[in-house]
């Protein structure tokens, strides 16, 4: 769940690299979907808005706690991290490696920590 | 950076559950050599070889850490390529032999197990175009209607 659907569309997309695939409004929110570029026939990440206050505490409790709301999959951990950086992207996490995976968690601006792995 | 309470699990998950780093990377090595040479006829002694293990302690510690055997992580990234392949117009025997699979019996069989298909009928599949515009909510539009409503 995101606290600003416009924000979070332009974090997705400018920052992150997703394509938009949705945006169908509705009312004072919208139907808002984005994918990876490199498969846009794939699954679909809802940018939902936060619109329901005990969603609200128990979203602010994970993102303190630095626990990530979704975890995305990359090929080098590293590389992402060091593009991110440079865009300006807060991370709680620097790349970690742990057994056979590397991980890192990032601020996706919109009220979440987002995590991005390497197996 | 102040430390969160998520980063100081997965610091303590890393000493308790994989306590031997070298370990890994010598699986890494295995595991890459795999997913670069795929295609090609290779078997359990080289890829263990890559790892600098024997066999079977390959196999075991494998197993342990990407939850497979070597023999299911490479089936899976041939099944994966083989799909990319169908879905660029290859027939099955040539999915089949460009990914490593020796027979086509076999080939179809590991397919169905891996992606719930045959391989002709994933076939069918990318070649069927949508006919649906789904909206949120169960909602969908049939093609023809959507265009009509215009």
């Amino acid at each position: 769940m995101v606290d600003d659907q416009d924000k979070a569309l332009e974090f997705y997309t400018h920052v992150l690299g997703f394509v938009t695939k949705r945006n169908i409004p509705m009312g004072e929110h919208k139907w808002l979907t984005v994918v990876a570029a490199s498969e846009q026939d794939g699954m679909e990440l809802v940018l939902e808005p936060m619109g329901f206050a005990p969603a609200k505490v128990y979203q602010q409790a994970l993102f303190e706690a630095g626990i990530p709301a979704a975890a995305f999959l990359v090929n080098n951990v590293q590389q992402e991290y060091e593009r991110l950086q440079k865009a300006g992207v807060v991370f709680s996490m620097p790349p970690t490696k742990m057994g056979p995976a590397t991980i890192t968690v990032f601020n996706d601006t919109c009220g979440n920590n987002i995590q991005l792995f390497e197996v | 950076m102040s430390i969160t309470f998520y980063h100081q699990h997965v610091l303590v998950a890393k000493l308790t559950l994989y306590p031997h780093e070298a370990l890994c990377e010598q699986l890494q090595w295995a595991r890459d050599f795999m997913n670069r040479h795929f295609a090609e006829d290779i078997n359990l002694e080289a890829i263990a070889s890559k790892a600098c293990l024997s066999k079977f302690h390959f196999i075991r510690v494998f197993k342990s850490l990407y939850g497979c055997t070597p023999h299911q992580y490479l089936t899976e990234i041939r099944i994966t390529r083989a799909k990319q392949l169908l879905q660029q117009g290859h027939n099955i025997a040539s999915a089949c032999y460009l990914t490593g699979f020796d027979s086509i019996s076999s080939f179809k069989g590991l397919f169905k197990r891996y992606t719930g298909n045959t391989p002709a009928s994933f076939t069918r599949q990318q070649q069927v175009p949508p006919v649906a515009c789904y909206l949120p909510f169960g909602f969908a539009l049939q093609k023809s209607n959507f265009r009509d409503s215009w």
